[in-house]
């Protein structure tokens, strides 16, 4: 299943429903179905942030392949910034010495089994996999 | 949907999924929270990172007056996701089981 999605936290309303309707199609539960949301929503939000000026959708595609569910995520004319880099996120610090904001990426990289980035003539790709077992 | 406000006994319900779309919804009302207060999550069915965001604020502003959230009826899917980002360690959690 592939749409295309307008570049707005909005979206996510719309994004969620296209997803729900191919996880009831596959019959795949809420294990599955809560990090995949998590981990989507925390790459389409990024794409959000981070080229607020562009106009192009955002292309989303997902699949089952098998025993995994594979969501791509394809971004057009925009700059380079691959989510798979290792980031230092402080998740053991006392509470005053944490800082708001830079967990998603860090949290993405535990929920799914596959993650890549790919990025080509302007376009970002990112593809993870979560597994059905 | 997500839905935010205070239960008949004071404490805070939370219901739907709180995402990004939904975050400024939630950081409004706990700006608004000057004490400690109890958080039921038993019909917050999914949260973000954003969402997470909102929380910590919450928590970081509200402690220094030494006051802070507890959250109960926590799902084991939010669960695992406050479990990795530590955030057991800075709140008081309670899941059903507990």
């Amino acid at each position: 299943m592939q749409k295309k999605f307008p570049r707005s936290y909005a979206s996510l309303e719309n994004i969620f429903k296209f997803t729900e309707r191919f996880f009831d199609a596959e019959n795949i539960g809420e294990a599955v179905r809560f990090p995949v949301h998590f981990v989507l929503e925390e790459l389409f939000t990024n794409m959000v942030k981070y080229n607020p000026g562009n106009s192009n959708d955002i292309m989303l595609d997902v699949n089952r392949v098998q025993q995994n569910v594979t969501v791509s995520l394809t971004d057009f004319d925009v700059d380079s910034f691959d989510v798979t880099q290792e980031r230092n996120v402080d998740v053991e610090s006392p509470l005053k010495q944490r800082k708001v904001g830079g967990l998603g990426l860090h949290l993405i990289q535990k929920m799914v089994d596959s993650l890549e980035y790919n990025y080509s003539d302007r376009e970002s790709n990112i593809t993870f996999t979560k597994g059905l077992a | 949907m997500f839905q935010i406000d205070f239960g008949s006994d004071g404490q805070i319900i939370c219901s739907g999924r709180l995402d990004a779309a939904q975050c400024e919804k939630a950081q409004s009302f706990l700006d608004a929270v000057d004490n400690s207060r109890t958080i039921d999550f038993s019909q917050l069915e999914y949260i973000s990172s954003a969402g997470l965001g909102v929380l910590l604020k919450t928590q970081k502003r509200l402690a220094e007056s030494e006051a802070g959230l507890k959250i109960v009826n926590v799902n084991h899917h939010i669960h695992d996701v406050f479990r990795y980002s530590g955030f057991t360690a800075i709140f008081d959690i309670e899941t059903p089981n507990t």
